[in-house]
């Protein structure tokens, strides 16, 4: 018989005998009736007793909470069935009538009934609502022993020592019972006769059905929940299966095995199994299929009396002679291993299936793992090697196995594996690519095995150890019950230890440098060398975790997910109505799988650990981000904050003027503590914010605060210290006018103003003083005057020895204009983000061109549109803003280079792969990059009539040097050398070819937006510069398919026009300014020129715009006319068509005549010749760069072409190759 | 005993041989080896030495000694071809050290056929099976490279070196996978417990340079360069990556070079880059335009 190794207990309770057991439908609660008469409610998930009930007087023996009211029912051996309210605590009524000990009571699952058995061998219904007794059932002759509801149907089993179980038919009842709202008079008057006939036999109640088969009294008898089964045990020891059809019942078959008396039985309710207990201290599970023993359990000293199951979750109870226990048949974790974007986990029906993060899809079966353990037991754990896409699973079965599956390429559906190898073991976990360790916990040994399954080495496992899992490559945790083992498999070393109690999880965050350390009720976070990060402790159970992909983890109890810093800051995310067993985050979702191994995705909203890890990262600009676009919860995170030491930061949540005042205060930050003060303006707060300046040094705040409190002596006494006089004589004033003596005198004292003082103790009659004071001053006529005016003289007054006079050191510096420099406060990096935000939106990317906000029309009188300012490369455009950067490429012509096919080169036998390049392909940078120039260059002359290479070296480097990885091997032995390819996928080796670097793409994204920036901010040369290297660019490359080819062309047809016009401009820039009518002829020419090559609409528009101005400036009206006609056409910007219509209207009251004749004609079509910058007029003779393009006046054939310096002009050529079909 | 088994005292010395923590090596403590695992020790300690540059003090360390693994040490030290073919001659070919070292020798002086016929000699060595793979491949043998770590995981798939010879031959064959297979080396390397190597993660950028996965090759090529003194690979091969990513004619391209050429002014890149140069410049004075401008 198979043994579970140990029951999965959730909860134990100590009490005397446990005679009834109920589980509450919603609650984690369950009632326990004792035979001691008390009834306890436990809370079964915190495993605290919430309430005891005594009213009973002795054994109580059943018990049954209400499916939906706030009631409960018990019987006892008192002979009375109480009913209760759990709210209010007490026994509502008592409902008496049964003669002898009441063995079982129960609700019906709708009806207002209660149903229960005694041992006067009556089965009685009740009437709770109104407390009546409605049905006595008679029949069976011995005691009933338990009598239950069918859970559907009207009818009603009963078990009982006369051997017997008996199955009633109570239809008649519930006809009875049900609303008489429309019943005839007839029906009435049938009814009434009905229950006339009740009181001789049953018609409510009529027997159905007597099972007969058990030897000896039955105890306990059980409905199943769907199917038309009943299953019974007795004290014959055995557990017997019932099967009824509409009109008979047999006996279906024995379950034996308990050695004594069958105390109690009951179908499980989602699964095909039985359990039932016994006197034989055993809980036992059996197959309803098969009828034969799944599981047992054995208690020490216990026997069972009662079990109970509850409704809904995976959860029973056994009530024994020492309390009750609560316990799962199975583990409800599904197993699961995650790597990176997809979760791997085995279904309830046991099916591996896979979970795709980024699609949020749920895969079809894999596999499935039907033969593998035992069928009623779940496998344990599932590690996965994404590098050979394998699988370890485990399960308990047999004290351990475990199997090692590829998994197939493609979900095929539900495959049995094919390709499988097995041993045994506890734990079995990957620890390197084709490496995994065995754990076994009965020897103690640690197996590392290879992929096909045999054993490399082997050791024993660290004492105690309990589990293995993945500790870091290369190393296992072995965990024991009190402590958690680094253990290096290579050195087989013990690296490190932690002494932590109890762990049974272990989740690692994605980087692999922590891993959290789950026990029952600790959380322990530690690094990859197992050094303890920090601790927590939850009083309910946690049951999984995760990291968050900027290390914060996340963890579940049984209801809540929480999150944790590695700090050890904790709080709660949100509430979970069931457990949850989280596999990974992403943003705001939280993955997770649910206790039917479903994956769930739950919303969470994590802004406060995020805001909490910026601050521990002191990241402000994320905390800014946060700030401004969430509303955080205020008071938590302030005080959170203020804790943590962050009162600037406080300070930019708090609206109340109190706690900001307080918050400003403690970071030193006066300007809003100043603030603060004025809203709330009470003395005391202004005698703090005066202490923190004077502090600070900041002696204006302190003088407003000494004028707010009105401190004159203070405030004197400050002026004095900064050395303000004026404002000094003023209090002295002020003094004066509150008639204030001292504060006159102290003034006085300060101002070094003698006669004041004098002339203060005058008043106050204090002649002698006023005398002394003048005399020692040297006031000879003073002292006279007081002496007339006290009419004394002077041989009348002793006078002490007076000394010198009171002399005021003059203020050396002026202080009281502006502050010390004072204590800086405390800005934080957060706060300077906070202010630069608000400050200045500066974008720096921005060119100056577009932030210049010049009036045009001012600028236009300023400038006159003088010629010279257009010179200064570096100011920019200034033609007003909007000139955006377009999309690009949208009016270049296709230069068409046929693709003929050039014969490919044959090179050399070699045999690196650079060589295979060369041969592979007939690609120039192919071959440039397998380092054979010679044919390379051979190539481009070809296909473009490359000559002039210099240009191109830098390039042809770039191309090289990419192409080429070293690798260290065994020392001394040159290093390795790799070849990068672009086609990674590729092992034919007549098919590779090397990776060439700055492809068509990095080109158009990267190098053409360049160009046009230089282009926008008139950063000419640069941009020439950087057109003329896409030409190189493109001219050593290659593209993936002919659209790419299409692409290309068009770009460097683009960079050609950009080349050009360019260059003509910087070629009018060039000329001298002052150089006569020449010269100004051929900067108008060339002006008019820039417009001609085909640039994007909004750069044509600046071209326009320059010849434009310059055009009006020479009096060239006309040519200016037909350039504002152009620019409005193209329209656009506000200001530069208001520009355009200003010049417009001008030149046309002008006269729209041109001062000089120059060579261009505005209606005529014509292209520029790149050498010399004349126009070609369409149907004149030209030849071309056979690379970009360009066009030349037929006397530059076969020079170099200006514009990519490589090709030569006119040259016979084939066209560029950049791809080829098949490649 | 095979010294390259799990079992082993030694591994940790092999390891960090093998991944170029040659002061690793030396500060090992060989005290409380067995006796006759203390020589192979020592001998790693030489060649520890000869790696980091100080030949001289193995040379005088050896210079009495005229056992084969001394005079094949001293041969190493000195780089001298002539005692390497001497030895490779003698009856000593048959010692795992002289093999060893004679081949290097003659393996990095062009002697490819006769440093392959010495080595083959090997019974067992794994050493010898590294270094011939890596023979093979720097002469692009890839097949026979491929041939010899077959063979030998027949009989040896846990080591390290075998898995880095693998690795070595997969980075040269090619292939998602294969690279894919062969960046799992060195990140298992690069994550091993105690590991300060430079080489695992020159490794693993490389293979994740030969992916395409640019973003990460860097990340584990600055993370090399962060070092006080940089890995010259990682120097080269950050250069390498410049160039991939298009940004090789930026200013950390030079800086990188001068750095590279500080350290090691005869890399292969850099005089692979002189030669091409020159190469360049030869074959387009070939070409020039029919008319000057």
């Amino acid at each position: 018989m198979a043994s579970s190794p140990s029951m999965l207990t959730k909860f134990e309770s100590k009490s005397s005998r446990a005679k009834g057991i109920a589980f509450h439908p919603k609650r984690p609660w369950i009632l326990v009736s004792l035979h001691s008469s008390t009834i306890q409610l436990w809370d079964y998930r915190m495993g605290t007793l919430i309430d005891r009930f005594e009213e009973h007087d002795g054994p109580v023996r059943g018990i049954d909470f209400h499916p939906t009211q706030p009631l409960f029912v018990s019987g006892g051996d008192d002979y009375k069935i109480k009913v209760w309210s759990y709210q209010t605590r007490r026994c509502l009524f008592t409902l008496n009538g049964h003669l002898d000990y009441v063995r079982t009571v129960f609700f019906h699952h709708e009806l207002p009934w209660i149903l229960s058995a005694s041992d006067d061998q009556t089965i009685r219904i009740w009437n709770w609502q109104n407390r009546s007794l409605i049905c006595t059932m008679t029949g069976h002759n011995h005691y009933a022993m338990c009598a239950q509801f069918h859970p559907k149907e009207d009818l009603i089993v009963s078990a009982s020592l006369d051997q017997s179980v008996r199955v009633w038919d109570i239809s008649g009842l519930r006809k009875k019972h049900s609303a008489p709202t429309s019943m005839t008079f007839e029906d009435q008057m049938a009814r009434a006769n009905q229950q006339q006939a009740d009181m001789f036999g049953n018609t409510d109640a009529v027997v159905k059905f007597v099972l007969e088969g058990h030897d000896r009294g039955v105890n306990w008898v059980s409905f199943h929940p769907t199917l038309p089964l009943i299953v019974s045990a007795g004290d014959d020891r055995l557990i017997k299966l019932w099967r009824m059809s509409e009109t008979k019942a047999w006996e279906v078959d024995t379950c034996r095995g308990h050695f004594q008396n069958a105390s109690a039985c009951l179908f499980h309710p989602h699964q095909d199994l039985i359990l039932s207990v016994g006197e034989d201290k055993t809980v036992r599970v059996w197959d309803l299929n098969k009828r034969t023993s799944v599981q047992s359990f054995k208690r020490e000293n216990d026997r069972f009396w009662v079990v109970a199951a509850h409704p809904e979750i995976n959860l029973f109870a056994a009530g024994h002679d020492n309390g009750v226990m609560v316990f799962k048949l199975e583990r409800e974790r599904p197993a699961s291993s995650l790597y990176q974007n997809t979760l791997f986990y085995i279904t309830k029906d046991k099916h591996v299936r896979s979970y795709d993060f980024t699609k949020n899809a749920e895969s079809p079966s894999l596999l499935s793992l039907r033969k593998f353990g035992n069928s009623w037991v779940p496998p344990r754990t599932l590690s996965y090697n994404p590098a050979e896409r394998a699988i370890l699973v485990t399960s308990p079965v047999d004290s351990g196995t475990y199997e090692l599956i590829t998994l197939p390429k493609d979900a095929g559906g539900a495959a049995d594996p094919t390709d499988m190898k097995k041993g045994s073991g506890t734990s079995a976990v990957f620890v390197a690519r084709n490496r995994f360790a065995v754990f076994s916990t009965s020897t103690q040994n640690i197996e590392i095995k290879d992929l096909s399954n045999s054993m490399t080495k082997s050791f024993k496992a660290p004492t105690g150890t309990t589990d293995v899992v993945f500790g870091g490559t290369g190393c296992l945790l072995c965990l024991t019950p009190s402590n958690v083992v680094l253990y290096d498999i290579q050195q087989k070393k013990q690296l490190a230890e932690l002494s932590v109690t109890g762990v049974k999880y272990v989740s690692w965050s994605n980087d692999g440098m922590y891993a959290a350390l789950l026990s029952k009720h600790n959380v322990t976070i530690v690094n990859k060398q197992l050094e303890q990060v920090s601790t927590l402790h939850e009083t309910i159970r946690i049951k999984s975790a995760t990291w968050d992909d900027s290390g914060v983890l996340l963890y579940s109890t049984l209801n809540h997910i929480k999150y944790t810093l590695l700090n050890g800051d904790n709080g709660i995310v949100r509430t979970l109505d069931q457990t949850m067993y989280l596999v990974k985050v992403k943003a705001r979702s939280v993955y997770c799988l649910d206790r039917a191994a479903k994956p769930r995705v739950l919303t969470i909203d994590p802004t406060e650990y995020r805001f909490k890890l910026a601050l521990v990262k002191r990241n402000y600009d994320e905390m800014l981000q946060i700030i401004k676009t969430s509303s955080l919860v205020g008071q938590s995170i302030i005080s959170y904050l203020q804790k943590k030491g962050y009162p600037e930061i406080a300070l930019q949540f708090v609206q109340d003027p109190q706690t900001r005042f307080e918050l400003a205060i403690e970071c030193g930050n006066l300007e809003v503590a100043t603030e603060m003060a004025k809203q709330i303006d009470k003395p005391k707060i202004w005698t703090r914010l005066g202490s923190e300046a004077l502090v600070h040094g900041n002696h204006q705040i302190v003088e407003m605060t000494y004028q707010k409190l009105r401190n004159f002596d203070k405030l004197s006494f400050l002026y004095l210290c900064t050395g303000d006089e004026e404002k000094l004589t003023r209090m002295a004033k002020i003094a004066e006018h509150r008639g204030d003596f001292v504060s006159r005198f102290q003034n006085a004292l300060y101002l070094g103003d003698v006669e004041s003082r004098i002339q203060m103790f005058k008043e106050i009659d204090l002649y002698p003083l006023a005398y002394l004071t003048a005399k020692s001053h040297g006031m000879t006529e003073e002292c006279e005057t007081i002496l007339e005016m006290t009419g004394l003289t002077e041989d009348q007054i002793s006078m002490p020895d007076v000394g010198t006079g009171l002399n005021i050191p003059s203020a050396i510096a002026p202080t009281h204009k502006a502050n010390w420099p004072t204590k800086e406060a405390a800005h934080s990096s957060f706060e300077k983000a906070l202010l630069g935000e608000v400050g200045g939106p500066v974008d720096e990317t921005e060119p100056n061109l577009l932030e210049e906000d010049m009036p045009v029309v001012a600028a236009q009188d300023k400038n006159g549109l003088a010629a010279e300012d257009e010179e200064e490369a570096a100011e920019g455009w200034d033609m007003g803003d909007d000139i955006g950067l377009e999309a690009a490429g949208n009016d270049s012509d296709f230069v068409n280079v046929d693709n003929a096919d050039v014969p490919a080169d044959s090179t050399g036998p070699g045999s690196s792969e650079a060589d295979l390049w060369s041969r592979n392909s007939p690609l120039a940078a192919d071959h440039v990059a397998s380092g054979s120039f010679e044919t390379a260059m051979q190539l481009l002359n070809r296909q473009v009539g490359a000559v002039n290479f210099a240009p191109l070296k830098p390039r042809f480097l770039e191309v090289y040097q990419a192409s080429r990885t070293f690798l260290t091997a065994s020392a001394g032995v040159p290093a390795i050398i790799n070849y990068v390819r672009r086609n990674i996928d590729e092992t034919d080796s007549r098919k590779v070819l090397p990776l060439i670097p700055r492809d068509l793409e990095s080109l158009t994204t990267i190098d053409l937006q360049e160009g046009y920036t230089a282009m926008r901010t008139n950063k000419l040369e640069n941009g020439v510069t950087t057109f003329k290297e896409i030409l190189h660019s493109l001219l050593v490359n290659v593209v993936s398919s002919q659209s790419q080819v299409d692409d290309a062309k068009a770009l460097i047809t683009k960079a050609m026009e950009y080349t050009l016009a360019m260059s003509i401009e910087l070629e009018r820039r060039s000329l001298s300014t002052s150089g006569g009518e020449d010269s100004l002829k051929r900067q108008l020419e060339l002006s008019a020129y820039f417009t001609v090559p085909k640039l994007d609409v909004s750069h044509r528009q600046l071209a326009l715009m320059a010849a434009m101005r310059l055009a009006f400036t020479n009096k060239q009206f006309s040519s200016a006319l037909s350039f504002a006609n152009r620019v409005l056409a193209n329209g656009g910007a506000a200001k530069l068509v208001d520009q355009a219509k200003k010049t417009k209207t001008q030149a046309e009251r002008s006269g729209s005549t041109d001062a000089i004749d120059i060579e261009y004609d505005q209606f005529a079509d014509f292209d520029i010749c790149a050498a010399s910058f004349t126009p070609i007029y369409s149907g004149s003779q030209s030849v071309s760069c056979p690379f970009d393009g360009a066009k030349y006046q037929t006397q530059y054939k076969g020079q170099v072409c200006r514009m990519c310096e490589v090709c030569e002009i006119g040259a016979a050529a084939s066209g560029l190759r950049l791809w080829v079909q098949g490649l | 005993m095979d010294p390259f088994s799990g079992e082993s005292e030694l591994v940790n010395v092999i390891t960090a041989f093998y991944t170029h923590a040659y002061q690793t090596v030396l500060s090992f403590d060989t005290s409380s080896l067995s006796s006759t695992n203390k020589p192979v020790a020592q001998n790693f300690k030489y060649r520890a030495q000869i790696a980091l540059g100080q030949n001289r003090e193995v040379v005088s360390a050896l210079s009495k000694s005229r056992d084969a693994t001394s005079r094949s040490l001293v041969a190493l030290a000195k780089n001298d071809v002539s005692e390497a073919l001497n030895l490779a001659e003698s009856s000593d070919s048959e010692d795992a050290t002289v093999q060893i070292c004679a081949g290097t020798v003659l393996g990095a002086n062009g002697e490819y056929a006769k440093a392959v016929e010495l080595l083959s000699k090997h019974q067992g060595s794994l050493e010898a099976v590294a270094l011939l793979t890596q023979l093979h491949l720097v002469n692009n043998r890839t097949d026979l490279a491929l041939k010899e770590v077959q063979a030998a995981k027949r009989w040896a798939q846990d080591s390290l070196l075998i898995n880095m010879a693998e690795a070595w031959a997969n980075l040269r064959v090619g292939g998602q996978e294969k690279y894919q297979s062969a960046y799992y080396v060195y990140e298992e390397l690069a994550s091993a417990p105690g590991n300060q190597s430079p080489t695992a993660l020159v490794g693993q950028a490389v293979a994740e340079l030969h992916l395409g996965r640019t973003e990460e090759a860097e990340a584990a090529l600055n993370q090399a360069l962060e070092s006080e003194k940089p890995d010259i690979q990682a120097i080269a091969n950050s250069i390498v990556l410049q160039y991939v990513t298009g940004k090789g004619n930026g200013e950390k391209t030079k800086e990188l070079k001068g750095l590279l050429t500080q350290r090691d002014s005869e890399h292969q890149l850099l005089a692979d880059l002189v030669e091409k140069e020159s190469l360049f410049d030869t074959a387009a004075t070939k070409y020039s335009a029919k008319a000057a401008s």
